[in-house]
């Protein structure tokens, strides 16, 4: 275990300087920030629209993160050789990929993760007459400290210390923000929905990783690109084939076979609960475990087969 | 002397795109002993790197066998005593020198934060150990590499081109450790194009072309007595050609002539030639080869068309 979390540790090092997933994170954080001055719409429109915009943002960033980040993955090793002294040592293959699997979904639990945070103290802030100063200035203040201090502590066990509190007491000023101005369930819903997504880009990153052991990084980017697209939006397309009796029957079996093969990413998609509070999820904790559930078991699959091909492939 | 690489017949193929099988390492038998700089030669795509890969279980042969350590090749108990530093290795450039040698320990399970200063001292980078790698000269990245190598105290170490692209300075120092190394028992294989800098320090090595051996051994006896010279007072050019063999270059001051020539075995009876045509020998001393000279000789020997028609 000891070299997986090292390999996972140094993937997440390396993935959070790479300059152009920081630039797509950056757009993407910047847009939640922007969006609600776009405020031509009427209240009630306003914040329906505007919850649907920044998750459909957070989603579509993650999705382009998790894309990017694991089709360069390997090549890039093999690339620049680093994969020779790590396999020259006594690592198995699989601890080698699993490493980077779960560094690769460890850089994108911090991103999305910061998105969910922007976009949970935007939400904050423009709770109109509601909007307690004293919170949003401590927050601001400790988001500032944090982020200069991070990687200016020589000694780093005490940096990650302090970065651990300040990141609490970041959390900690966001709960009192949600407190006062009476959205602590929006709140919690923002924070399920971040999570759900969460789920949804590590099974992207997998089917990522398990192409990126035979596809070359464009082939990979598109084959992935594709997946997640006919996993997310053909899926009723899909359930309308299957159930439509005029349809031939070979049409049937292969719209079948496609669904059963494909991750339906559409599952993960809880955003509407949010969107419009009065839908209400039956059995909710059962639903997002269910979820989570059949995330880790496609993730699985995926990696196993992706551990199996990787184990024969001559790098 | 116990072997700790061994290959038999040991062939890589690949194929082409037009589906053609190439042999790009062909029934390799290659015997390194334990102890030794061994030196494996050869031109671009010769297979050298193809024949480490396989000794490392990164490929797999497609006929023969390797054992590298005693173990089959891939085999992840000899990689605990074995280190491989690749051509112009490239380190994650976020990590300081220090936490490189970190992560690196970690593979092996290793929690020693003096043994990583220490390697790191040992290859001059003491005060250097906490700046990024990315602000490292090619040199420095190579002494990190090699401070590496040496954390599971290998028995056994594969450097790939290890002086490439350094400069003189850094290239004695790669050197002076690489003898080090050998004086403290541990086995070193090495793949270069640098070979004055094989010649230096190699006990023994291997020339291979389009994935063949085509010269093996000590490197003292591939080197000497290949050809000779002779020196012979009161003999004409002219006689001393009819004497020496074709190849032959004959030169002459005052009433000395000498013979250098390839040495075919044939030293005594030319001297009783010489002796009975009236003359005296001055001297006969067998002269050592530069590697280059055995490196471009022995490549050029397989390249010719004849021996290419002979072995097609």
């Amino acid at each position: 275990m000891n070299i997986i979390l090292s390999i996972a540790k140094t993937t997440i090092g390396e993935a959070v300087r790479r300059r152009i997933l920081l630039v797509i994170l950056l757009i993407g954080t910047l847009f939640l920030v922007v969006a609600p001055s776009l405020n031509m719409l009427t209240a009630r429109q306003e914040t329906t629209v505007l919850k649907g915009l920044t998750l459909g943002v957070i989603q579509i960033t993650s999705a382009v993160i998790a894309l990017v980040l694991t089709v360069y993955m390997l090549p890039n090793e093999v690339e620049r050789r680093t994969i020779y002294t790590i396999l020259s040592k006594p690592v198995q293959r699989w601890q080698f990929l699993l490493g980077k699997y779960l560094g690769a979904i460890g850089a994108l639990g911090l991103m999305i993760g910061l998105m969910t945070f922007t976009l949970l103290f935007v939400y904050a802030a423009m709770q109109g007459d509601k909007k307690p100063p004293l919170p949003i200035s401590l927050f601001i203040a400790d988001l500032i400290a944090l982020v200069a201090m991070t990687g200016r502590l020589k000694d780093k066990a005490m940096g990650q210390v302090v970065i651990g509190i300040m990141a609490a007491g970041l959390m900690g000023i966001l709960i009192w923000l949600g407190v006062q101005s009476d959205q602590l369930d929006t709140f919690s819903e923002f924070a399920r929905t971040g999570a759900m997504f969460y789920v949804q880009m590590c099974l992207l990153a997998a089917v990522g990783v398990f192409f990126s052991t035979f596809a070359s990084p464009v082939v990979n980017f598109f084959l992935s690109g594709g997946v997640y697209m006919v996993g997310s939006l053909f899926n009723t397309l899909f359930d309308s084939v299957s159930k439509n009796a005029d349809m031939p029957t070979f049409a049937k079996y292969a719209v079948k076979t496609i669904q059963s093969i494909v991750p339906n990413f559409q599952n993960f998609n809880v955003q509407n609960s949010v969107v419009n509070p009065t839908q209400i999820i039956r059995g909710e904790a059962f639903h997002y475990i269910n979820l989570a559930g059949y995330g880790i078991a496609y993730i699985s699959i995926l990696l196993i087969i992706a551990i199996l091909i990787f184990d024969k492939k001559e790098v | 002397m116990s072997l700790v690489i061994e290959t038999n017949n040991l062939t890589k193929t690949y194929k082409s795109k037009g589906g053609r099988p190439i042999d790009v390492v062909k029934d390799l038998d290659l015997r390194v002993e334990r102890g030794e700089i061994y030196g494996f030669l050869g031109p671009n795509g010769a297979g050298k790197t193809t024949t480490i890969k396989i000794l490392l279980g990164i490929i797999h042969a497609t006929h023969g066998e390797a054992k590298v350590l005693d173990k089959y090749a891939g085999d992840i108990e000899a990689h605990k005593k074995l280190a491989y530093l690749p051509e112009r290795p490239y380190y994650y450039e976020h990590m300081t020198g220090l936490e490189i040698m970190h992560f690196y320990a970690s593979l092996f399970r290793i929690r020693d934060d003096k043994l990583c200063k220490d390697l790191l001292e040992r290859v001059n980078l003491q005060n250097d150990m906490n700046r990024p790698i990315g602000e490292y000269s090619k040199g420095m990245q190579q002494r990190v590499g090699l401070a590496q190598s040496l954390l599971n105290d290998p028995e056994l170490l594969f450097l790939d081109e290890p002086t490439g692209g350094l400069d003189p300075l850094a290239h004695k120092e790669v050197r002076d450790l690489i003898l080090q190394f050998r004086d403290e028992g541990r086995t070193v294989f090495i793949s270069s194009h640098e070979l004055s800098e094989v010649e230096r320090i190699c006990n023994r090595v291997a020339i291979i072309n389009k994935g063949r051996v085509i010269k093996q051994g000590n490197l003292v006896e591939l080197l000497t007595g290949a050809r000779v010279e002779m020196v012979f007072r009161g003999l004409s050019p002219d006689k001393a050609k009819e004497f020496a063999s074709g190849d032959a270059v004959i030169s002459s001051s005052g009433d000395t002539v000498t013979v250098d020539m390839a040495d075919t075995g044939e030293t005594n009876g030319i001297v009783d030639a010489v002796r009975s045509a009236g003359a005296s020998v001055v001297s006969i001393v067998p002269r050592r080869m530069r590697l280059e000279d055995l490196f471009v000789e022995s490549v050029r020997e397989v390249n010719s068309p004849a021996t290419a028609e002979v072995t097609a």
